[in-house]
């Protein structure tokens, strides 16, 4: 499968999203960028007919995660200029009129807000595109999805800045720092390790079937996507999801699934033979980790089919010395490992 | 009892006015709630940029946007000096205002970790070679081009490490390093600003020689937000007039009495002065002329006024003592004791000010933290500005607490007093509790919204999503709290002398003799009275008690 592989490219797409992200073409490009890291981070499948199995979970909370901290990322580049700078501020009448001045006389008054809450807003508005939340399976999407914001949201610090009389803290100004794509690809890789089995059968109890927030094209992101819906926030924890559904374990002694776990209700295909139609490779001599209790470890990779240990001789950098910028000078050193490989 | 239909006048007064202003209070309070928190954040990712080295040499060389990129991750250069980091602020295509009024840089780095490398943890010492350039819309559109504003090669610590237990695969995984202060402008007064950060390397000299691979610098702007600024201004243009009208209405009343004004007066009007200067609208020149020194104004400016506060609540602590000193007139010579611990400690404060945003005003990247000799320079002025603080508020603790010692004394031997003297006494007992009270609410407010705005600030503000900001509203709450606070002072310390019953039994202590006291008091309107002033001649009766205490008071 390679999970943390994908994760990997999926994080690699800074510079895709530089590339894609033209002002004003948001929509289209957010779109394409959901498809490109979609199609790097499975190579296994069609998405729209793979089952609902975990691999397709953390696919969808990979995209949405890596939206989010895409979009919030060109933001601080300033490759979007409709990032939160013209709708933060809402207890002012609004400027009606030209759009650009109104953004820049909102600038003046009251700054650009932090750009974590646009990336969430642009995420909820595409990523969430077409999941109704009717089905179990949309409800899967979503669920997931949520979760894959939710962990770069939780990943965000708070760092802080006093400025006030002679330095000190009379007037203290605080902003969320966005956390690196590899942090957030391996909670989400941890996540899909422990993800909740669901029932299919259990949809639960709809609270707003016709939850109609996304079909039409919302006044300001903020307004609608982050206060109406932040269901991760404190004061709406007591609301167990956003969509009005809450998603049953399938073991009913489980706990039902938090809004940070991934959710699935199929089991996976079976990775262990090759199968071209599904695009899978099957794990015949695939290194495996003997002591793992995950999908890594060698019981579950090589499918009971039991693995080779051999003792190798690798070459691997060591001491290394870096001197900025762009040099790095390591000795090779000769270690002894052992490996194991599926037979 | 005449007393009592006196004091219940004066009672009514007090309460008409103590509502008006409680009511103008709220007012201050909701006129923040419509101002957007005073200062925002901006994160900006810095363009690396590739640039020839001894172009760097000609400082008015700049490196725009447009420049040629590079990818710091793919190692595209070879020297390090031919590395730009370009920041322009702000960002899109906004431009600064104004009413902006200031703007503070912060870098933060995310540094890469590489497998075999040992380093977990460890102190950058950063050599950032920084050029501030600025730029104004030109009139018939587009920019001015970029001009000399600041340039200095200035040395950062910055503290980094990594839990490689934790990651999986640590290769290429990010450090986790302290922010970078980098440079405050005391002045908003161009339109678009251009950061040049160069990181020089040299061996020998130690020049960034333990930095690490470098993915992304950033850079948070903090400016003052327009629509805080406005209503801040906004407020200190009511204030001023207002205060101004007090001030000389208060000067000209206590002129009017016969006698000179006593110390407390002086105080108060001296206070009031302070508290005028703070007032003084001086942020609309800002609009119109550069000033970068506003930073250093603004703390100058609260300085005075916080020294003369407290240095206001000593006097009046003091003069409601009541311990009579052979008749002498008080003056500002008794208190030099505790004054000098405010003088010490605003003086030293005053110094670490002048250090760092003083030079400031020199070298906007400076910072006397950075070498050892400046922090230990910095902390000790502000250790010596704790100790004078400590200091102070012991002496001023003391002092509030023998008045509240003598209170309860006084109060026990009130009854066997003579009439005249009962009143002059519960007088002042009378004034000192209740401005004690609203000393101690105003000063209560002050520290819970101080503690409130903090815990607002330092909340997960995005998680939170609160749509009004609480922060401004407790400023401007806290900054109305206490112009209100001295119309009160000085409403209370006149129309106390007109109305209460009390200064017309004092009158009577000017009278020769005590037989001549008469049994009723009469009331003459518009005399202010002096309490620090009794007769210490002991009539047999009912001062024995009293000048017993008083001598044993002033032995302690």
């Amino acid at each position: 499968m390679g999970m943390s592989e994908s994760a990997e490219s999926a994080a690699a797409y800074p510079n895709l999203a530089n590339a894609l992200l033209i002002p004003s073409r948001r929509q289209q490009f957010v779109r394409h960028l959901i498809k490109i890291i979609r199609k790097t981070a499975q190579n296994w499948s069609n998405l729209d007919t793979n089952p609902g199995c975990r691999e397709t979970a953390f696919i969808y909370a990979i995209t949405s995660a890596a939206v989010t901290h895409a979009i919030a990322r060109a933001c601080s580049e300033g490759s979007i200029d409709t990032c939160n700078c013209e709708t933060h501020y809402k207890g002012r009448p609004q400027v009606t009129g030209n759009a650009a001045v109104a953004g820049v006389r909102d600038f003046e008054w009251g700054g650009c807000s932090d750009n974590i809450g646009f990336g969430f807003a642009v995420s909820r508005e595409f990523v969430d595109t077409g999941e109704r939340g009717k089905t179990i399976r949309e409800k899967m999407n979503l669920h997931n999805n949520e979760a894959g914001r939710w962990h770069v949201q939780a990943q965000m610090r708070q760092e802080c800045k006093c400025h006030g009389m002679s330095g000190s803290c009379t007037v203290k100004t605080c902003w969320m720092r966005l956390p690196p794509f590899r942090v957030i690809g391996d909670l989400l890789k941890d996540r899909f390790d422990g993800a909740s089995h669901i029932t299919a059968a259990s949809s639960g109890h709809h609270r707003n079937s016709n939850n109609a927030h996304r079909n039409r094209p919302p006044k300001s992101p903020k307004s609608n996507n982050l206060n109406g819906n932040s269901i991760h926030s404190k004061r709406d924890n007591r609301r167990k999801h956003k969509y009005g559904f809450q998603l049953k374990p399938f073991n009913p002694e489980h706990k039902p699934p938090g809004a940070k776990d991934l959710v699935y209700y199929e089991m996976s295909p079976g990775f262990c033979e090759k199968n071209p139609k599904l695009g899978i490779q099957g794990t015949h001599g695939r290194l495996c980790n003997d002591t793992s209790m995950g999908v890594d470890g060698c019981d579950i990779m090589c499918c009971g089919r039991g693995y080779r240990t051999q003792e190798v001789v690798v070459f691997e950098r060591c001491n290394c010395t870096f001197h900025w910028c762009c040099e790095v000078k390591c000795d090779v050193c000769r270690t002894k490992k052992t490996i194991h490989t599926c037979v | 009892m005449p007393g009592t239909i006196l004091e219940n006048l004066s009672g009514r007064k007090l309460s008409i006015l103590v509502a008006i202003l409680l009511v103008s209070q709220l007012g201050c309070f909701f006129v923040g709630l419509i101002a957007p928190k005073p200062a925002t954040s901006q994160a900006i990712i810095a363009t690396t940029c590739l640039d020839n080295h001894t172009a760097a040499k000609n400082m008015n060389h700049w490196v725009g946007l447009d420049c040629q990129r590079i990818d710091l991750m793919k190692r595209q250069v070879e020297a390090a000096d031919d590395i730009v980091l370009v920041v322009q602020m702000p960002l899109y295509d906004l431009d600064f205002s104004r009413w902006q009024q200031n703007l503070v840089g912060i870098l933060q780095f995310d540094l890469i970790y590489h497998s075999g490398l040992n380093l977990e943890e460890f102190i950058v010492e950063l050599t950032i070679d920084a050029r501030l350039a600025y730029s104004n819309k030109a009139e018939r559109g587009g920019r001015t081009p970029w001009t000399y504003y600041a340039h200095s090669e200035e040395k950062r610590y910055m503290d980094c490490d990594i839990d490689v237990k934790t990651v999986r695969d640590p290769d290429g995984y990010p450090y986790n390093c302290s922010m970078v202060p980098l440079f405050e402008l005391g002045s908003l007064y161009h339109d678009y600003y251009l950061l040049n950060l160069r990181l020089p390397y040299d061996e020998k000299l130690m020049k960034n020689v333990n930095l690490q691979t470098v993915q992304d610098v950033y850079l948070h702007m903090i400016h003052m937000n327009g629509g805080f600024t406005r209503i801040w201004v906004a407020l200190k243009t009511f204030f001023f007039p207002v205060l101004i009208g007090i001030m000389i209405w208060f000067w000209r009343r206590v002129h009017m009495l016969s006698r000179t004004p006593a110390l407390l007066e002086y105080m108060l009007i001296s206070l009031g002065g302070t508290l005028l200067f703070l007032d003084l609208p001086l942020e609309y020149l800002t609009l119109w002329f550069n000033m970068p020194y506003m930073l250093l104004l603004s703390d100058i400016r609260q300085g005075i006024f916080y020294a003369m506060l407290l240095s206001f609540w000593l006097v009046f602590a003091g003069e409601h003592m009541l311990i009579q000193d052979n008749g002498e007139k008080n003056s500002i010579k008794l208190y030099w004791k505790h004054l000098s611990t405010i003088v010490i400690g605003c003086l030293s404060l005053l110094v670490f000010d002048l250090c760092e945003r003083g030079i400031q005003l020199v070298n906007p990247f400076y910072s006397i933290w950075v070498t050892p000799i400046g922090t230990n320079l910095a902390l000790s002025f502000i250790i010596l500005a704790g100790i004078s603080a400590s200091m102070y508020f012991i002496f001023l603790c003391y002092m509030i607490w023998r008045v509240f010692k003598n209170i309860s004394i006084k109060r026990s031997v009130l009854p066997t007093m003579s009439q005249a003297r009962r009143l002059h006494y519960e007088g002042i007992i009378y004034r000192f509790n209740f401005l004690m009270l609203a000393t101690v609410v105003c000063a209560a407010v002050t520290v819970v919204s101080f503690i409130l705005s903090q815990v607002a600030e330092g909340q997960n503000k995005w998680d939170e999503n609160m749509e009004i900001e609480l922060s401004s509203a407790l400023h401007t709450g806290v900054y109305g709290m206490w112009n209100f606070f001295f119309f009160f002072f000085f409403f209370f310390s006149h129309f106390y002398g007109m109305w209460n019953v009390y200064i017309c039994a004092m009158l009577m202590l000017y009278a020769p003799s005590h037989k001549q006291w008469p049994a009723e008091p009469i009331c003459a309107e518009g005399e202010e009275v002096e309490f620090s002033r009794l007769p210490t001649d002991p009539s047999p009766n009912e001062i024995s008690s009293l000048t017993s205490f008083a001598s044993k008071a002033s032995i302690e």
